[in-house]
């Protein structure tokens, strides 16, 4: 994983991409217990965004460093990683206001936790809601905050479903 | 019943152990059982004279 925090770093400083921040769930892991999990998800801000190739020049940067494309990821060693366009404000906003961590002395910039709950919130499979009880129990996000950033993004529904499924102990 | 409730409590606090470790080794620990995930996830080739059933 620190391959691909410096090869993200790397993009960044040579304006392949604008911005990045790690989502998923090895971000996730950053707050809770760890979890199983096939591959590394990144949110991009791309430099070229009207291409219609968006993620072309990411891929050319990576053959380039001898990282091969797999499937729709590119694997930076034993991780297949998916370089995911930011592609709505609340993705946008989770990448811009992600967090710097230290990656055994890598700076590597992960989405908060309460961005990596509501985007779960708005994906809605069985493991989203399982990775906002585990955030919640982890104590790295509150209710109220989920709650507050849903109704931000349009998601109040989403989360009085969740919560009614869910409700607090 | 007190006896599985003491077991299910040390497993609890053995869980909770597991989150305070840093992020680095606990992604370390999800890139040990990587493989193994790869390969339960991977769809399976059904047997020829059974159709809905596949190799273990």
């Amino acid at each position: 994983m620190k391959a691909v925090a410096q090869l993200l770093n790397e993009m960044r400083s040579s304006g392949v991409i604008r911005n990045y921040a790690l989502f998923g769930a090895v971000a996730q892991m950053r707050y809770t217990e760890p979890v199983a999990t096939l591959d590394a998800d990144v949110l991009v801000a791309v430099s070229q965004p009207d291409r219609l190739d968006v993620l072309g020049d990411i891929y050319a940067f990576c053959a380039a460093r001898g990282y091969p494309p797999e499937g729709e990821a590119i694997r930076v060693g034993p991780w297949p990683t998916q370089f995911v366009p930011v592609f709505t404000p609340l993705t946008r906003e989770a990448m811009e206001q992600a967090e710097t961590a230290d990656f055994d002395g890598v700076p590597f910039r992960v989405v908060k936790a309460v961005h990596l709950a509501v985007i779960a919130l708005s994906v809605g499979r069985a493991k989203d809601f399982a990775r906002i009880l585990s955030l919640l129990e982890s104590g790295s996000v509150t209710r109220q905050e989920i709650g507050l950033l849903a109704a931000r993004h349009d998601l109040s529904a989403a989360w009085r479903q969740f919560e009614t499924r869910f409700p607090h102990e | 019943m007190s006896e599985i409730q003491a077991l299910l409590e040390r497993q609890a606090r053995w869980q909770k152990t597991r989150q305070a470790l840093s992020w680095p080794e606990k992604v370390r620990m999800a890139e040990r059982v990587l493989e193994s995930v790869r390969q339960l996830r991977r769809p399976r080739k059904a047997e020829p004279d059974n159709p809905e059933r596949t190799p273990p």
